[in-house]
């Protein structure tokens, strides 16, 4: 399975969501998530880039067999892929498509820290409402930093 | 003179068979590059509509315009633009496959061979065969293949996939998503439709119309947002809710389903001041908006 981001607050009814299986990166769209299907693409390759699914200068599946795969308009793969290149995450080489680039954001830290603060302040709220206290939501983000620090090692 | 990127603009359009009002003032416009749904039950007036913009029907009232031009007075201009497959296609029966597609690409300035043999070959379609002992699937993917090779600006399905098996249907959309927008110039698709979910990834903009009378007109990814259903399960009996937003509110026991058109997160804030066992919140697809339009429109 492949995660979003997000933490799940919903339950995902197989029969409204569309899979894709591409070498070492399952991107997977559901339509009632809530978000718009664009972003749920940013976001797995954002992920899948993070957790080195998917590694510098390695190429992003073409947007005409995705958009075919994943039975979704070309525009909102082409919509996707703007979005990540403008992020600085990936980068178009004209007539040989997007690849993904070394991680370097073009923000300066203050943005970068600004634009992270939005996504914790989520965090702490859905952690509010399920009743998770500090000390367990602390626990859980290391866990998960570790986490992806390990997969990111365990690639050769 | 009308807006240059808009490849469909339909004004107050008006259509009557006899006393029935198959098409009342329904206003619409198609910008260029775009996938657009046109959704109704059936008998809405969804095909009237689009043999209005093929000049195979005359409006009784309102105007149609294609890329700018009257269809009425500049056909051949307008229909050399465009492919249409209807919803009930039927070819000469005596042709075959590639005596069908031959024929089809006569009246064409252009064709492309390559797609063509491709598409033939995805479908498994013997060029040989008889067009008359083809099955309804066969048809429909040969009318596509015919609708595709011209390239055209803008591509008219209308119900193209009703009757089709699930398989042929993956294939036919596929087949659309791979077609629109390859060149460079920019492809238009407009699709009417009632089995919605499938076509769900490929819309950006949609109406939904009933009984001739437009429903909602609205992007897809804005619909989603907008229209919500909130799932609450109370830990006691749930207090009496008086909710502005909600469109339809369910009660069984302690659990309530809420229906929202818009302002879903207050709804969920209200609904956070009291004690939940549960709360989930999903998007709405286009089927389902389909179906709870219908219902508002009822309501009224």
């Amino acid at each position: 399975m492949f995660p979003t981001l997000n933490f799940p607050l919903t339950v995902f009814p197989n029969c409204h969501t569309v899979t894709c299986q591409l070498p070492d990166m399952l991107l997977q769209i559901d339509f009632k998530s809530g978000k718009p299907v664009y972003l749920q693409l940013v976001d797995q390759i954002r992920y899948a880039a993070a957790s080195g699914g998917l590694r510098p200068g390695e190429p992003l599946p073409g947007i005409r067999p995705l958009a075919e795969e994943l039975r979704v308009n070309r525009n909102t793969i082409a919509k996707a892929y703007t979005e990540l290149e403008s992020q600085g995450v990936i980068e178009t080489i004209p007539g040989k498509g997007c690849f993904l680039k070394e991680n370097h954001s073009p923000f300066t830290k203050p943005v970068r820290q600004k634009l992270l603060l939005k996504e914790v302040d989520e965090a702490v709220v859905t952690a509010h409402h399920l009743q998770v206290d500090r000390e367990a939501f602390l626990a859980l983000v290391k866990e998960r930093l570790d986490y992806f620090e390990r997969k990111i090692k365990e690639k050769p | 003179m009308n807006n240059e990127s808009s490849v469909i603009e339909i004004q107050n359009l008006s259509r009557r068979y006899g006393k029935l009002d198959a098409v009342h003032s329904l206003s619409l416009t198609v910008r260029a590059g775009r996938c657009y749904g046109f959704f109704g039950r059936n008998g809405a007036g969804k095909t009237t509509t689009i043999k209005c913009l093929l000049n195979l029907l005359r409006p009784d009232s309102g105007t149609v315009r294609v890329f700018g031009l009257d269809p009425r007075k500049n056909e051949v201009d307008v229909k050399s633009r465009i492919a249409y497959v209807p919803d009930f296609v039927a070819f000469y029966p005596w042709m075959t496959v590639a005596g069908t597609l031959e024929y089809l690409a006569s009246f064409r300035k252009h064709w492309n061979r390559d797609i063509e043999s491709d598409l033939l070959k995805r479908f498994q379609l013997d060029p040989k065969q008889k067009a008359s002992t083809l099955s309804k699937g066969q048809k429909t993917q040969l009318a596509l293949i015919g609708a595709v090779c011209p390239e055209p600006e803008l591509l008219l399905l209308d119900e193209p996939t009703s009757g089709l098996d699930p398989i042929v249907r993956r294939e036919f959309i596929q087949t659309v998503i791979g077609a629109y927008q390859s060149g460079d110039t920019k492809r238009t698709v407009f699709v009417s439709t009632h089995l919605i979910s499938e076509f769900e990834g490929l819309i950006d903009e949609f109406t939904i119309i009933e009984q001739g009378h437009e429903l909602i007109t609205m992007e897809a990814d804005a619909a989603r947002d907008r229209f919500k259903k909130i799932r609450v399960r109370f830990t006691q009996t749930p207090p009496k809710l008086t909710l502005a937003a909600a469109l339809d509110i369910k009660q069984t026991g302690r659990e309530v389903e809420i229906l929202a058109n818009g302002g879903s997160e207050a709804v969920l804030e209200q609904l956070r001041a009291y004690k939940l066992e549960d709360l989930t919140s999903e998007s709405l697809s286009l089927e389902e908006i389909f179906v709870a339009s219908n219902i508002l429109a009822t309501k009224k």
